[in-house]
């Protein structure tokens, strides 16, 4: 039943794939195509003296964030794990998403964010940028997206990036919020989901390779190297600027928050891999689910959540960015994220009440 | 072999998936008068605060039935004949059936409070889908609500009605909130949480007279102590009684006293007849007859139900009780004997300062026999074991953080917490 008055019918509204919510999406797909095809917003950027589009964005991102994030820690207010979570989303956001590139830029360095890695962030594993670069940033680079990422993913599962640090998520679990509960939770989506995410994935792989080879050898062929390009070009506007940004964030009033994340990013499908065969994992509370679904209904990846926990199992789906919110809203207490160790008491128990 | 299934709560849809998995060629009929489809009928206040739609209730993608080949038909039965093996549809037709299940679960109970008979509308209570339409009609937002009965329904209501803008006063028949689970030093913590979302929540108030007005709408509440308490919403949560009345009439009725009278194997006095969840009355001889009307237990007798009706050895004895409830977001978890504890019994009682929360361990003889949980998440596994395994308070006590269950960061801090 819709609250009183008519703010009440507005949030109900907008948030439940109402008229408005669709203006709200025609809105914000009208924004990314005047962004990224046009350069309507340079006079814009340049009379708040910000120089470029892309500041102005930057700027228009990290405020997102950054008000998303205090109406959510006021949300979640009683749970630290949220209040910590988005804490540490803002200042990565507004720190090293936002002012670090700036003053690396003032310095003359290069544009570098720190807060992103190969294969989100493509081209700081393809040879022409990353080789351009300082040694420390190329050392970055590869440590960052081929040791740092994946081990810690084993320890503490994807959330670690997708929940903590990324600004995609990031915009997501701030801003996003009040939209979560729109993701689809079919199991046809769930099939489309493994298809795109893991395509998406080989495709960066591949790309990766690809860009290296024509490195290596584009002088002596001519061809591959404008082949590669062309490649490395299309991927650039398919996946960095349509999946990621227009209908990433456009569908948000429409079909939930993490689209882009669940669908489309190669960064996400790398950890997910990782996370099914790592410590982390959701534990149910044996016999304590009611139910009602409201950890199904506000999870953003669209994980049925509640049929893991009226059967008693204890699961980690590859999508899960760990975000907490399912355990939040859990009306009995029933679920917990943890990072398994192999003594855990948990553990003890589940086996000693099986035995 | 045709079953039949009347009821289609947790009790009766649990009892038609575990007969499913046993017996894959059997035609199985799932009947409702309610709803087409199960629902989760303790996430009705959901639906109620709008955080929910009905159809986010529903435990099972919808065409789980169709591939489970369980027929639904959504209609009330009004006739049972245990001769011809055969219910009458109020609508229409007639199911056959060769096993049949009751499962029609609980309704909400009424006094005889003096006034009641004049009543037309604003009276509501809170445990159906029809329920849940009544109470959306009798919401007016600023409007005054008056809530009786201290248990978990009620409380539940009156978070709704807070959220919808109405003003609340909360009568409570008792010394105390909800003295069946709390002892009085919980039931004065949570009643002032309570209080701190704007609720006049009152104790020791019994209403005796309800009045309206001149077209039926209910007007105001009259207490034994002689307040009024004027409102337009009345929400009764006093309980809930077996769902039987519909079986006084039958062509052959099994017996029935509170509820379907069962044996720990669930079949009622009628061949091919068996009965589970909240409408189920089990009894055995020498013991005390047990009716169980929480989620938990409906869904453990449907499983149990299900297996008595495929010929298993069935013999019911409930597990250790445990149940869990949130009071406007402090969570609650019990297991074992608190308030049922035998004579003799101790009590461990710390409030944690600072905030809605508290420990409350009871133990008799050197053992640990239930635990009352107060504003923080515990995994009840733990405490069956313990009381399993008769720890004394000391051990207990020393290992109580491994059954903790609060968010990561969110943890209550347990120094102090000492015999």
């Amino acid at each position: 039943m819709i609250g009183p008055g008519r703010l009440e019918w507005l949030k109900h509204d907008l948030t439940n794939r109402g008229l408005t919510a669709w203006i709200l999406s025609a809105v914000l797909f009208g924004f990314y195509m005047v962004l990224y095809f046009t350069d309507w917003l340079n006079p814009v950027a340049a009379a708040l003296g910000l120089g470029h589009k892309w500041t102005l964005y930057g700027l228009l991102y990290t405020l997102a964030i950054t008000l998303g994030g205090v109406y959510v820690i006021r949300k979640y207010r009683h749970n630290r794990y949220q209040v910590i979570r988005t804490v540490v989303v803002i200042v990565v956001q507004v720190m090293l998403a936002f002012s670090v590139p700036l003053l690396l830029k003032f310095f003359h360095q290069p544009e570098y964010y720190f807060s992103y890695l190969w294969p989100l962030k493509f081209e700081y594993l393809t040879p022409p940028v990353v080789f351009h670069m300082p040694l420390p940033f190329i050392l970055y680079s590869f440590f960052g997206a081929l040791v740092m990422a994946p081990l810690l993913a084993v320890f503490f599962g994807k959330r670690w990036y997708c929940s903590w640090v990324c600004g995609c998520g990031g915009l997501a679990n701030t801003a996003g919020d009040p939209f979560r509960h729109l993701s689809s939770k079919s199991m046809a989506s769930w099939r489309f989901e493994k298809i795109a995410i893991h395509t998406v994935l080989v495709v960066a792989v591949v790309l990766t390779a690809l860009l290296f080879v024509s490195w290596g050898a584009g002088k002596q062929n001519p061809e591959l190297a404008r082949w590669s390009y062309q490649f490395q070009s299309a991927y650039g506007l398919i996946v960095g600027a349509v999946l990621s940004g227009i209908v990433g964030v456009g569908v948000y009033p429409i079909g939930g928050t993490r689209v882009w994340c669940r669908y489309f990013c190669p960064m996400a499908a790398m950890l997910g891999l990782v996370q099914k065969v790592g410590r982390y994992r959701i534990t149910v509370k044996r016999n304590m689910c009611i139910s009602c679904g409201l950890c199904s209904k506000y999870c953003e990846m669209g994980i049925d959540v509640r049929s893991y926990a009226q059967t008693n199992t204890s699961f980690t789906r590859a999508s899960c960015v760990g975000c907490g919110i399912c355990a939040e809203v859990c009306p009995r207490g029933v679920l917990r994220l943890e990072n398994v160790t192999r003594r855990d008491p948990q553990e003890l128990v589940q086996i000693e009440v099986a035995a | 072999m045709r079953y039949a299934i009347i009821g289609n709560g947790v009790a009766g849809v649990t009892a038609a998936f575990t007969l499913r998995e046993r017996e894959p060629k059997a035609e199985i009929t799932l009947i409702s008068g309610e709803s087409d489809y199960f629902f989760s009928r303790t996430a009705l206040m959901y639906a109620l605060m709008d955080r929910m739609t009905l159809r986010d209730l529903e435990p099972y993608e919808r065409n789980v039935y169709e591939k489970q080949k369980i027929r639904r038909v959504r209609d009330w039965v009004t006739d049972l004949d245990g001769a011809a093996r055969r219910l009458r549809l109020r609508s229409k037709g007639e199911v056959a059936y060769d096993r049949l299940l009751i499962a029609t679960g609980s309704r909400p109970n009424l006094f005889p409070w003096k006034g009641l008979d004049r009543i037309q509308s604003g009276l509501v209570h809170f445990v159906t889908l029809e329920d849940l339409q009544a109470v959306e009609k009798a919401i007016r937002p600023g409007g005054r609500a008056v809530v009786i009965g201290g248990g978990l329904i009620g409380v539940e209501l009156v978070e709704c009605l807070v959220h919808h803008g109405m003003q609340v006063t909360f009568l409570v028949l008792e010394d105390w909130y909800w003295p069946i689970a709390f002892g009085r030093e919980e039931g004065e913590m949570v009643a002032d949480h309570i209080r701190g979302h704007g609720v006049d929540l009152r104790v020791q108030e019994e209403a005796v007279e309800f009045h309206s007005n001149a077209d039926g709408g209910v007007s105001h509440v009259e207490t034994k102590a002689g307040s009024s308490y004027p409102c337009e919403l009345l929400g009764i949560a006093v309980g809930v009684h077996p769902a039987v009345e519909w079986l006084r009439g039958v062509a052959t009725p099994p017996r029935v006293e509170k509820g379907v009278v069962v044996s720990p194997d669930f079949r009622t006095s009628l061949e091919d007849v068996w009965a589970a969840g909240d409408c189920a009355e089990i009894r055995r001889d020498g013991e005390k007859p047990l009716i169980e009307q929480i989620w938990y237990s409906a869904k453990l007798q449907g499983e149990m139900a299900a297996k008595s009706m495929l010929g298993d050895r069935i013999d019911y004895r409930p597990p250790l009780f445990y149940n869990s409830s949130r009071f406007f977001e402090v969570d609650y978890t019990t297991v074992g004997a608190v308030n049922q504890a035998p004579e003799g019994a101790q009590s461990f009682y710390r409030r944690i300062p600072g905030k809605c929360a508290s420990l409350r361990i009871v133990h008799h003889e050197g053992a640990v026999i239930g635990f009352n949980m107060l504003g923080s998440r515990w995994d009840h596994a733990w405490f069956e074991k313990w009381i399993a395994e008769r720890r004394g308070l000391d051990y207990v006590l020393a290992h109580l953080h491994v059954a903790q269950f609060d968010a990561e960061f969110s943890r209550l801090k347990l120094e102090g917490v000492t015999a």
